[in-house]
């Protein structure tokens, strides 16, 4: 126990031992991180390029997740729950390839190709219908969490007249950065189309359109990560998101330490500046925390 | 807690000007990150230019303090690049 003791003040507390500066922000000790991180960095990024279709290695999302969340938002607000639909999780699947193959980011293509297409393409013919989009978030929470924080969408997501609902989470180039698309389609059916299956109509769009945003066409290939519903075995994104915040926790944890110690002890060193440090640390920590995580919507 | 809050008083009274340069740039790194929230290589040129001002930032305070020492730089770019590789695991995986 007194060894277990000697080898934390060691580690934190500055003392004549350790030069009055605790072990764990030597410069030996951050050269370990730094070949840590340096390691971690290329096994995971070797992983993510071996093992992307079978482990989600680019986000934490799923569909199950998706589907899940959305749901309890209804319950919540006291609507119907949505019934998870194949033609509309396939509508939402080729609009995400589409929006890989032309190059966009927008509701609507830059050839004029309309999310109702989509969705009656995959032969789902609705009465009402609407999309919400989403790119590069980290996780399925933030992804309903950046809906649910957005007005236009919520009322997508809590619209009363929707029945059904499909995703697709597909990972891809987009604009030559790799990126996660996330699409949702709601629908309600058009009750005609069970008995007379006429296309001959026009359907009613209940999502707004966002200004199209289109850019010099390019082809880069799309590739599919996630279309089951099922949860991955490993969950890269998880385990490297739990790794940066007991990290970035640990140094801020060692220099506040360190900064108090130095105080009480009355430590003059040279060296750098534990108070900088952590306010530099602190700010990237919120920066890991608040925005990191989060990507845009439409 | 008393020594702890003495010791910054006395920190930020002796370099005011560095620390609330220090602290804006923090700020503006959180700003710059929510407005291109989503964009991840964005994201990471936002993150390399807060890294490297805090690099430059180090080596002008013990400058101003004459306290720099090779050593003194080593850290602060050891604990810049510590934080880059750790965040491209996220941002750029």
């Amino acid at each position: 126990m007194k060894k277990l003791k000697d080898f934390v003040t060691h580690l934190f507390v500055p003392k004549e031992e350790n030069n009055f500066k605790g072990k764990a922000l030597h410069i030996d000790f951050l050269t370990y991180y730094l070949v840590f991180a340096l390691v971690i960095s290329i096994a995971f990024k070797r992983m993510g390029a071996n093992f992307s279709n079978v482990l989600g290695f680019a986000t934490d999302i799923t569909v199950d997740k998706l589907y899940q969340l959305t749901n309890e938002q209804r319950q919540k607000n006291g609507l119907v729950t949505l019934q998870y639909n194949a033609k509309l999780a396939e509508a939402a699947q080729k609009k995400a390839q589409d929006m890989f193959a032309k190059n966009y980011w927008a509701h609507y293509g830059p050839d004029g190709s309309t999310p109702w297409q989509f969705i009656l393409s995959s032969g789902y013919q609705y009465e009402f219908a609407g999309e919400n989009l989403a790119k590069n978030f980290l996780f399925s929470q933030g992804v309903i969490d950046g809906w649910m924080n957005s007005q236009t969408h919520r009322e997508n997501l809590l619209k009363p007249e929707y029945s059904d609902v499909g995703f697709a989470i597909v990972n891809g180039v987009l604009n030559g950065e790799e990126t996660t698309l996330v699409v949702q389609e709601f629908g309600k059916p058009l009750i005609a189309s069970v008995t007379t299956n006429n296309n001959n109509f026009l359907p009613v769009p209940q999502a707004k359109a966002e200004e199209i945003k289109t850019q010099p066409v390019k082809t880069e290939k799309s590739t599919i990560i996630s279309q089951s519903k099922t949860q991955p075995k490993i969950n890269l994104t998880k385990v490297s998101w739990d790794i940066n915040v007991i990290f970035l926790a640990f140094l801020l944890f060692a220099l506040a330490l360190d900064f108090y110690f130095a105080a009480k002890f009355n430590v003059v060193r040279i060296g750098g500046k534990s108070l900088a440090h952590f306010i530099f640390i602190l700010f990237v920590f919120l920066g890991l925390i608040f925005f990191f995580t989060k990507g845009s919507i439409i | 807690m008393k020594y702890l809050l003495k010791n910054i008083k006395k920190e930020l009274n002796q370099h005011l000007f560095d620390y609330l340069i220090l602290i804006t740039a923090g700020i503006f790194f959180l700003v710059s990150l929510n407005l291109f929230k989503g964009e991840k290589l964005s994201e990471f040129v936002i993150l390399l230019i807060f890294i490297l001002f805090y690099i430059v930032w180090g080596v002008y305070h013990h400058l101003t303090d004459k306290s720099l020492r090779l050593k003194t730089v080593l850290e602060y770019i050891l604990i810049a690049f510590i934080i880059v590789y750790f965040l491209k695991i996220l941002i750029q995986p």
